[in-house]
């Protein structure tokens, strides 16, 4: 168990690093009181982005009337969420490629399950009683699962094992059952690869704690029951990774840090649902994604 | 949650997808896609099935269930499989029917599968074989 734990630590190792402009981008994605105009300047560096920006938004998903070829109203256009989906995407294909066949999941379910996610604590983080960025909280979304990518060859021919035990009731969820069997769970090959990427704290704590929220550094909690809840309501409409689909426990204390009714949750079910799939629609047009 | 309804004498089958209870939460949106909601999506599959020639009503027709997989909220707010399972039974009920086989709750995702041709109903979930309801 020691030695895969130490193989999957040597696999993250060998990940193939994200381009600069992605690290600049999310680094500044994930600051608390960033703007627009912090997003043009890292993008505007960045030939490739510039280029692939411009084409987005002059594709025929966002019907224009006239062309626009100037960088600034091309990203207010399109949204800074909308441009961090695409930037990821590109800059993580490989793993957003993975089939998640240790999940007995399918091609492209990750990255469907990550994109609902963000889209559902975006609208969470709304209701967190402390501030939170909502555009923080869709990035940490976005990146939250990355750990299964990792770990997912190493639990294939596991899974019988793997449920029979949290059927037993051996094991309190499915991450604890991943670590049982690999000695390591996604949320921890998740936090290796954000250390690997050199990811800022908030993203970071958030990929390693969104099963745990109440372990989350004191300042990102509130930031990190919104990715924890986002995850829920991922599973819950069916956008999940595979077997490991609503096998984790919801943390009850999110009621002490997202003020959430019945009725509130009913309405980010819809919204998010409807938030999906025009991205996905929009996303789909993209030649090469 | 899917809920299936079969009419045996037309060997007319129809299913429902159904995420939510209660429709009042977004009239407009039950307008458009009453699937989404327990209050208008049995009703709307009744009133397609009637319209497809089912006759003698929803009572000559047989209901399964599946799905529904349970999240423990003490806050009752995420518990919504076990709200969708209650508010489709009693729309069912009011119709005269009770699910003839279900397979709900539990903590696992189902994906559900019915054939037009002989009106089977097959359930899988990953990592785990197929099975009939």
């Amino acid at each position: 168990m020691a030695s895969t734990r130490n193989n999957i630590l040597k696999v993250i190792e060998e990940v193939k690093l994200l381009s600069p402009s992605a690290v600049r981008l999310l680094a500044v994605a994930s600051k608390k009181d960033h703007d627009l105009k912090d997003i043009v300047r890292v993008i505007k560096h960045d030939a490739a982005l510039t280029a692939k920006t411009l084409q987005l938004v002059n594709s025929a998903a966002f019907s224009l009337q006239s062309k626009i070829s100037d960088l600034e109203r091309a990203i207010a256009y399109s949204g800074e969420n909308f441009l961090l989906s695409l930037v990821m995407t590109e800059a993580a294909d490989m793993i957003y490629d993975c089939d998640l066949a240790g999940y007995d999941g399918h091609k492209g379910g990750l990255w469907d399950h990550n994109l609902l996610t963000a889209l559902a604590a975006k609208r969470i983080a709304e209701l967190s009683k402390e501030p939170v960025n909502t555009n923080v909280a869709y990035t940490c979304g976005l990146l939250h699962d990355l750990g299964k990518a990792i770990i997912s060859d190493f639990l294939k021919g596991s899974l019988t094992q793997l449920l029979a035990s949290l059927e037993k009731g051996e094991m309190p969820d499915y991450a604890g059952a991943e670590e049982k069997i690999l000695g390591i769970d996604h949320t921890q090959a998740g936090y290796a690869l954000a250390c690997h990427w050199n990811l800022p704290e908030p993203l970071a704590s958030a990929m390693r704690y969104h099963h745990e929220p109440a372990k989350a550094p004191k300042k990102y909690r509130s930031l990190v029951y919104a990715v924890h809840l986002g995850d829920m309501v991922a599973m819950m409409t069916g956008r999940d990774t595979g077997a490991d689909a609503m096998r984790y426990q919801l943390d009850d204390h999110y009621i002490d840090f997202i003020k959430i009714t019945e009725n509130d949750l009913a309405q980010i079910i819809l919204d998010t649902d409807s938030d999906f799939r025009t991205l996905k629609e929009s996303m789909d047009e993209q030649p090469g994604i | 949650m899917a809920v299936i309804l079969i009419h045996p004498k037309t060997r007319v089958v129809g299913m429902v997808h159904i995420a939510l209870p209660e429709s009042t939460i977004n009239p407009a949106k039950a307008q458009d896609k009453p699937g989404y909601f327990a209050d208008t999506g049995i009703p709307a599959l009744i009133r397609e099935m009637m319209a497809l020639g089912c006759s003698g009503g929803p009572k000559q027709m047989v209901a399964k269930i599946a799905g529904g997989a349970k999240i423990m909220d003490p806050h009752n707010i995420f518990n919504i499989g076990t709200r969708n399972v209650l508010a489709i039974k009693k729309i069912l009920w009011k119709y005269g029917v009770s699910p003839r086989t279900e397979d709900i709750g539990g903590t696992m995702s189902r994906t559900v599968t019915v054939s037009a041709r002989n009106g089977r109903v097959i359930l899988s979930s990953p990592g785990k074989e197929e099975w009939r309801l």
